[in-house]
């Protein structure tokens, strides 16, 4: 039967040619591989290898968080991001509840209505993302705001020195 | 009219050629952010009643002109609160002694774990960072952050 699985050592392989040394004296004193010539062990372990390090460089870090397009402040004793929260962003003078833009009078009721909104009425977390240049005057209405909203917990982002 | 054998074994050295040139661009043009936070527990509705047990906690007041003023409030056998203040260096806050204070109390005082901060409006977000950041490195657990006009 030619479509055998049993036959399939006899059919013309390149990758098998290609591990050959000289192959036509070889043919004639006999098959010989040479498992050396491809070490596809050591390529192996080399990608397993890098995909280990992708894994855990990018699991370290938490939770993966939007981040807003701000050049956000700089500090050496931050905390990883470890549970989901709400994100507030201020950009170009506007604020953004969860990519929503919100007007700063609105602040309180939105933050509220999340709070209202969220599974059994846990206390649920503020993240504020907002660049280092800007005054706290622009950011008091979000501590303001969360105050009356009844967050306890705020998360100022931060990133580490480089 | 001989059969063409259809069968063949898949060439793998390109694909790992191509898949190791793949990872070492993608490696080498990663940007690699790894955000952190620094968390602040507000006071909030009920939680400023309870003034009688007020834990011992130093406040922070930046002023606009880059002076600090430390304020030590609630200390064990000590009615007074104990007030320090930090001129500005360079039009900005003098940061070598303002961690020495800081240190200094958190020496004297092994139980101040409590720090708030009172930012004016002018101050820069880096700087209140900035200040939250010392304060948890000295060990502050409790680090809160003031609105304006309190």
């Amino acid at each position: 039967m030619k479509t055998s699985f049993l036959n399939q050592n006899q059919r013309r392989s390149p990758l098998l040619e290609a591990q050959k040394l000289n192959q036509k004296s070889v043919k004639k004193v006999g098959v010989k591989e040479l498992a050396q010539v491809l070490p596809l062990t050591s390529l192996i372990d080399a990608f397993s290898i890098i995909v280990i390090y992708l894994l855990i460089g990018t699991q370290s870090g938490g939770l993966e968080t939007p981040l807003a397009k701000v050049n956000l402040p700089i500090a050496t004793n931050s905390a990883t991001v470890e549970s989901q929260s709400a994100i507030l962003k201020f950009e170009k003078n506007k604020y953004y509840l969860n990519d929503e833009l919100v007007d700063a009078r609105n602040l309180a009721s939105k933050l509220s209505q999340l709070k209202n909104q969220s599974q059994n009425k846990q206390p649920i977390e503020l993240m504020i993302q907002a660049d280092q240049r800007i005054q706290y005057a622009q950011l008091d209405p979000v501590i303001k705001a969360g105050a009356l909203a009844g967050i306890e917990k705020l998360k100022f982002a931060v990133l580490p020195p480089r | 009219m001989a059969k063409k054998e259809l069968n063949f074994e898949l060439n793998i050295l390109p694909i790992l050629d191509i898949l190791s040139v793949l990872i070492c661009f993608l490696l080498l043009t990663a940007v690699w952010v790894q955000m952190g936070t620094l968390d602040t527990k507000q006071a909030i509705g009920d939680n400023t009643a309870t003034a009688s047990s007020n834990p011992p906690s130093v406040w922070v007041s930046i002023q606009e002109n880059g002076n600090v003023q430390l304020s030590l409030r609630d200390l064990p056998h000590q009615k007074k609160s104990v007030e320090t203040q930090i001129l500005k260096k360079n039009s900005q806050i003098n940061w070598d002694q303002l961690v020495a204070q800081l240190n200094q109390f958190k020496t004297q005082w092994p139980d101040l774990k409590t720090g708030i901060i009172q930012p004016s409006a002018g101050t820069s977000y880096q700087d209140v960072i900035k200040i939250m950041d010392q304060l948890k490195q000295l060990k502050f657990e409790g680090v809160g952050l003031s609105p304006l006009g309190t």
